[in-house]
């Protein structure tokens, strides 16, 4: 009888839409704001070749691993926008990576509730791809003070990096951390401090990768990300919001 | 159309309304393992509000000079239902009341008890007072109205490590730090029973939200498993008599301690390490997926860390 109904308000409502538009997989109830948000009018269709990987709960909701897989549509990427619906703060990172670089990046963020987490991918013309998961939550992640806020520890080491090169069968992995409190702005008294850009970059000077940050991501972030070929050099550099800039052979 | 839709709601109120009617029960049985010695053994399942929190074993053991309760449950509804439990199988008066630990199923019947002496480690005090209430929020989110009127009620006094002798009975309070960085293990000298709290969990995966680390962990397991005992409560499962139980944490502990390792070294990113298989010996383990989840959540940081 639902299906009755629904088909009803359907049939009633299609006349006055140009285009029929595909209905969310994930059934969020922000999706048509948040993609006039990130994707305009743009055509866009779902597709779950491209993977949002994440916990089934949010056990730790300042801490939640994310990994955007857009390897499927390798070589056609413009670039790869990453949000949370129902957060405060919803844009996560923008990617774009160069064609050197597999297009998969894992990194951990805050999640305020549950929440459907994307990933809208736009290829080269100018076709946005869709994938998402969705993320059971208690919540709290993006009003919870960073724990730097309550310890001195990162200002006297802000912006120090530690990373690790993962050869791998073919290209390899790196992985690294770099002390940041990242907070929101959302914290009374606390405002908002955050890294805003990421470039990893060759040894032949190319940026292999550039991700625009937003607060989101979870304090002394730590990044995940493949190379093709594991024989070039890679240094990353960092700029927070307050201008500071950090840079360091990988 | 409207009137089957009416009809639809009314059929569905109805039932809702049945379900809500039924008072909330735990129903609870103690089960006596040894001379003088009964559990409330609790389900192998996660906090839910069909069980009312009911996961874990609590027990009491009757001395001559009166009854020593060893954790009070979830809820203060499973308190009071505790309490009535332990009057069935006695009237001699309850002198003491053991938290073993901070953790929000072994605690927050307290208020039922409230008119007795709680005992606790002094570092799980220190626990319980800076996180006993959130502890009790999420216990609210997740059970509902099993938590009615439940509120922190912390320890009376705390005690150290050593020999308390009440009734005939020589209670060995031994401090482990595996599980939350404070846990009391009892042994019973007369009876041989160990109550080993949730340093041992048998047939249902064990939980790591505040463990120091696995390492301390399975060293402690391995001193357990020199301790001459009859019969062992474990925090959760069956209570067993020989080394089962320890055999399977230490079994568990290891691969879970090896896997994680192998996984940071070769530079796993968390949302590939939730999806390694459980071991095939440890999937009928209750919970084990969801609680290995659950664990990488919780320390795989660390691991990372010991990597760069």
């Amino acid at each position: 009888m639902k299906r009755t109904i629904a088909a009803l308000f359907l049939s009633a409502a299609v006349p006055t839409l140009a285009l029929a538009a595909e209905p969310d997989p994930l059934e969020s109830p922000l999706w048509d704001y948040m993609r006039q948000q990130f994707i305009g009018q743009d055509p866009y269709r779902f597709d779950d070749r491209i993977k949002v990987n994440l916990p089934e709960f949010a056990e730790d909701p300042t801490q939640v691993p994310v990994t955007v897989d857009a390897e499927a549509l390798k070589g056609n990427i413009q670039r790869i926008v990453a949000w949370a619906d129902l957060n405060p703060i919803q844009h996560i990172f923008t990617y774009y990576p160069h064609p050197q670089i597999i297009p998969r990046v894992s990194l951990r963020i805050k999640v305020q509730q549950g929440t459907a987490i994307r990933a809208a991918v736009l290829t080269k013309e100018g076709v946005w791809h869709v994938g998402g998961s969705y993320l059971d939550a208690a919540g709290g992640g993006c009003t919870t003070p960073s724990a730097a806020a309550g310890n001195p520890y990162w200002e006297s080491h802000l912006g120090e990096m530690k990373s690790k090169f993962f050869p791998r069968e073919q290209g390899g992995r790196y992985k690294f951390k770099v002390i940041h409190p990242m907070d929101t702005g959302l914290v009374d008294a606390i405002p908002e401090f955050y890294i805003e850009q990421v470039v990893v970059r060759s040894d032949q000077g190319d940026d292999l990768a550039r991700l625009k940050l937003s607060q989101p991501v979870s304090e002394n972030p730590v990044i995940t990300f493949d190379v093709r070929d594991n024989t070039q050099k890679h240094s990353v550099w960092l700029r927070d919001n307050g201008g500071n800039e950090f840079e360091q052979a990988l | 159309m409207r009137n089957l839709v009416s009809f639809m709601i009314a059929i569905i109120s109805v039932l809702s309304l049945t379900a809500t009617a039924a008072p909330l029960e735990y129903k609870l049985q103690a089960e006596q393992v040894a001379e003088d010695t009964w559990v409330l053994v609790g389900k192998l399942e996660d906090f839910s509000n069909k069980n009312g929190g009911n996961i874990v074993n609590t027990g009491f053991i009757v001395t001559d000079e009166g009854v020593v309760v060893i954790d009070t449950g979830p809820s203060l509804k499973y308190g009071r239902a505790m309490r009535k439990v332990i009057a069935t199988v006695t009237d001699k008066p309850i002198r003491y009341v053991f938290n073993t630990h901070h953790h929000p199923d072994h605690f927050l019947g307290n208020q039922a008890f409230s008119d007795l002496p709680i005992l606790s480690l002094p570092k799980t005090k220190v626990q319980l007072a800076q996180h006993g209430d959130a502890f009790a929020e999420n216990m609210y989110r997740m059970i509902g109205d099993w938590m009615r009127s439940t509120e922190v009620k912390l320890p009376t006094e705390t005690v150290e490590p050593g020999v308390l002798a009440l009734g005939g009975h020589e209670l060995q309070l031994m401090a482990y730090s595996g599980h939350t960085g404070s846990d009391l293990v009892i042994f019973d000298k007369k009876t041989g029973v160990l109550f080993s709290s949730d340093i041992v969990f048998y047939q249902r995966a064990l939980t790591t939200p505040h463990t120091p680390g696995l390492k301390v962990w399975l060293e402690e397991i391995r001193e357990m498993k020199a301790f001459n005992f009859k019969l062992m409560v474990p925090g959760h499962g069956p209570v067993v008599k020989g080394m089962e139980a320890l055999e399977q944490m230490e079994g568990y502990l290891a691969w879970l301690d090896e896997t994680l390792s192998a996984a940071a070294e070769s530079g796993m990113s968390m949302t590939e390490v939730i999806r390694i298989p459980i071991k095939e010996e440890y999937r009928t383990v209750a919970l084990s997926q969801r609680e290995f989840e659950r664990t990488v959540a919780h320390i795989y940081a660390r691991y990372e860390e010991a990597v760069f």
